[in-house]
């Protein structure tokens, strides 16, 4: 069976988090992507996990774009690619030489895909910044942490501005590609942190100028409402409960010993449960606290009262060792070099023409440097200068104290 | 100048978040999208946000459990290039459009299934709120909060994965058959949604590091980035230490503390050494009005932001400029402020395609198109 992106080759100019993880994803679904990584090795390489999250897959090039050899390399590479991708703040690129018209000229069809901080124009556009800022602009630090109660804004640690912006990323290059197989024209594309962050509230909008309504958290952090919450069990352990119609909220109270609250008023409807709040969570409380979470969880799926028992991941380990999860595809498993047997989660979208892979492990330093060049047409004598004058690298004796940390 | 899936038809049937916002960013490249609901209208649509993650859609209100609602859908297909269905594993074959069936008889269409946890899981049965995949995938013990223990995430986090992981499956998919001709099934799910944000943070690595695992590790009070956060004197500011950019004066002599480390000798202090600093900072900090401090690190090339709500979002200046705060006639409440596309493309421009529909808005129409 043929990859779904198959014949597609990205290269990826990106550094950190929010330019690679895109890439990494097209990877998945088929693309041959090359890392274009300075000789010097991607600022991120300096903190293993963060970097490992965004890099599977790669083949790698390490090369010294800044050196007149380095950027004509680059710009053969173009030639032979169908997108290129990066995440360089504004006119860095075009510094370079490798901006849209550059790699325009020497490819007319290219896709071209830019994820930016903050956008193409506007009075941030000059500014990188780091996914937490992002959390701040569109609200989410407010919401997380229920501010609005007096708490202290709250940073979520899932790096998902980052992946955000990626993702956007991967879905314009999509359209773009899909574009491009219907007419042959490329185009140039970009997406942001900043947008990434913003499409995490987009329920929130103005009526005629006024905010409409959203749910906020609790000063405990515990849910949205009383039926859509977590509760303290007997047992010092957590559930989190899903009572949302009707019929899960009258299953709830019988399950609970307490249908009686039943024939209240202010419980009847779901707007009148929803003013109550803490009169209704003031009732189920210290009904919860009578019982393990075990007890709980299995007393409400015979009820039929959705609900989960939180799951510890000790550490985020323990999916990635879940027999499900791992029978299912969704972790993959991959073995490198320097770190040995790796773990992170898998294929998260299934096809059942068109299967994705996952390529490989992060890639080292310029692994495939001498590859790539002579995949080119470069000869080993011409690449063997280039290396020595540091215009390229390729691992050697010192690549431990050099990248690995 | 048309969008990039100009011409292509997508029947989506979903309910919740993941299903109608992943559709969202495919209507919004031009896919002309139809939105099959039952009659009386899909249920969630009594949360106010709704109509933002519903619009640029058509509706048809049809009940695909009787006969003639059957027969419509049917009629549908054969004029479809994608169908977006959210229900359990085996709700679609109970109404006679599984997969298999589907694909037998309309072999191009793009199938997307995504439901809460992916079929052959153990809990592939179990209810599928986002509350609950944030409990079972581990989300709610990931993140620290003010109090030990899982803290429920108010993003719904799992949907907010999914919905990429639709968008990019339907495209995938489509860019697949202009090689092979044929559709197929592209499944994904709340739980895969859940896994695509901790790509940061779940990896096992065999000869890892201790700073490998120090530096990404869960932590109370929560990790690096916290230290950050600061109280002014009329709201709350994050402040960052990469900006990209070449600072003309120190954050710490903007507010007037001339004797503090630079910020990368900062960060690698002890973190009670840091903490002394910060102590520091926090009371320089509350001197400060919150914009007026967001204004004066931005003027000296300093990250920097408000953490504003996301109501006030829509006065943000990098918004406007993003052409993200647009204006959209919802058919019941009237003018409304939403955000914009956030996919730019200068080939195949996205745009917003209209407001939520009300339900059944476009039933005759729909099926004047199809002759009936």
């Amino acid at each position: 069976m043929t990859l779904a992106l198959e014949g597609v080759r990205l290269l990826d100019f990106g550094q950190y988090l929010a330019g690679p993880f895109g890439p990494m994803i097209l990877g998945d679904l088929g693309a041959e992507v090359i890392k274009i990584e300075p000789v010097t090795g991607d600022g991120m390489r300096l903190a293993s996990k963060p970097f490992f999250g965004c890099q599977r897959g790669k083949r790698d090039i390490a090369l010294n774009v800044k050196d007149p050899r380095g950027l004509a390399i680059a710009l053969e590479l173009v030639g032979t690619a169908d997108v290129v991708h990066h995440n360089m703040t504004a006119g860095v690129a075009t510094k370079l030489g490798i901006d849209y018209a550059a790699c325009k000229q020497v490819k007319p069809d290219i896709v071209y895909c830019n994820t930016w901080a903050y956008g193409l124009e506007g009075p941030l556009a000059r500014f990188g910044g780091l996914d937490p800022l992002y959390q701040a602009s569109s609200g989410l630090e407010h919401e997380s942490a229920a501010v609005h109660e007096g708490n202290t804004p709250l940073y979520y640690r899932f790096g998902m501005c980052d992946a955000s912006n990626a993702m956007l990323s991967v879905v314009a290059v999509l359209g773009a590609l899909y574009h491009r197989k219907r007419t042959g024209e490329g185009q140039e594309v970009w997406t942001s942190l900043f947008d990434g962050g913003a499409i995490f509230t987009s329920d929130a909008h103005l009526v005629g100028g006024t905010p409409a309504p959203r749910p906020h958290l609790d000063k405990d952090l515990m849910g949205m409402s009383a039926t859509y919450r977590l509760y303290r069990t007997q047992d010092e352990e957590w559930i989190c409960i899903a009572a949302v119609t009707d019929d899960e909220f009258v299953a709830l109270c019988t399950a609970l010993g307490v249908p009686e609250i039943l024939d209240d008023v202010r419980f009847r409807t779901s707007p009148a449960r929803r003013e109550h709040r803490r009169q209704l969570e003031s009732v189920l409380e210290p009904r919860f606290r009578t019982k393990t979470a075990t007890f709980w969880t299995r007393t409400l799926d015979d009820a039929g009262v959705p609900n989960e028992v939180p799951v510890d991941t000790l550490g985020g380990e323990a999916p990635l060792f879940d027999a499900d999860n791992v029978e299912l595809g969704l972790v993959a498993r991959y073995t490198h070099p320097v770190f040995g047997d790796m773990r992170q989660f898998g294929e998260l979208i299934g096809f059942s023409e068109t299967p994705g892979r996952i390529a490989g492990p992060p890639p080292l330093v310029g692994q495939d440097t001498r590859a790539v060049l002579r995949e080119l047409g470069h000869e080993d004598p011409e690449i063997d200068a280039l290396i020595a004058d540091g215009v390229c690298y390729e691992p050697d004796d010192h690549y431990s104290e050099r990248f690995v940390n | 100048m048309p969008g990039a899936l100009d011409g292509v038809r997508i029947l989506d049937l979903s309910w919740g978040i993941a299903g109608p916002l992943g559709v969202l960013l495919l209507a919004e490249q031009g896919a002309d999208v139809i939105k099959v609901e039952p009659p009386g209208g899909d249920p969630f649509r009594a949360y106010d946000g709704y109509r933002v993650w519903n619009r640029s859609r058509r509706s048809l209100t049809v009940d695909l459990k009787s006969d003639t609602g059957g027969e419509v859908f049917e009629r549908l297909l054969a004029t479809a290039d994608v169908v977006v269905e959210s229900f359990r594993p085996d709700v679609m074959e109970q109404l006679g459009f599984g997969y298999d069936t589907v694909h037998a008889a309309h072999p191009r269409v793009v199938y997307l299934s995504c439901p809460a946890y992916p079929d052959g899981h153990r809990y592939a049965q179990r209810p599928g709120y986002d509350a609950l995949v944030q409990a079972s995938s581990g989300q709610m013990w990931e993140q620290p909060g003010w109090r030990p223990g899982p803290v429920f995430l108010h993003m719904p986090m799992p949907s907010m994965g999914a919905f990429f992981l639709i968008s990019t499956g339907v495209l995938t998919a489509l860019i697949a058959r202009e090689a092979t001709g044929r559709g197929q099934h592209v499944t994904t799910s709340l739980f895969a949604g859940a896994m695509l944000y901790t790509t940061q943070i779940w990896q096992h690595v065999e000869k890892a590091t201790a700073q490998f695992h120090e530096l990404m590790g869960k932590s109370y009070p929560p990790g690096i980035h916290q230290t950050m956060i600061f109280e002014c004197a009329d709201g709350w500011v994050h402040a960052s230490i990469m900006s990209g950019l070449t600072p003309t004066k120190s954050q710490d002599a903007i507010l007037g503390l001339a004797d503090a480390p630079d910020p990368f000798a900062f960060m690698a202090l002890p973190p009670d050494e840091r903490e002394q600093f910060n102590a520091r900072r926090r009371e320089k900090f509350k001197e400060w009005k919150r914009d007026d401090i967001v204004a004066a690190f931005q003027e000296h090339n300093h990250a920097i932001e408000a953490i504003i709500t996301p109501d006030e979002q829509f006065a943000h200046p990098q918004l406007i400029a993003n052409q993200m705060v647009q204006t959209v006639v919802d058919p019941i409440v009237g003018e409304t402020t939403q955000i914009g596309t956030p996919l730019h493309m200068f080939g195949t421009p996205t745009a917003i395609q209209g407001p939520q529909p009300t339900p059944g808005q476009h039933n005759e129409e729909i099926m004047k198109e199809l002759g009936l």
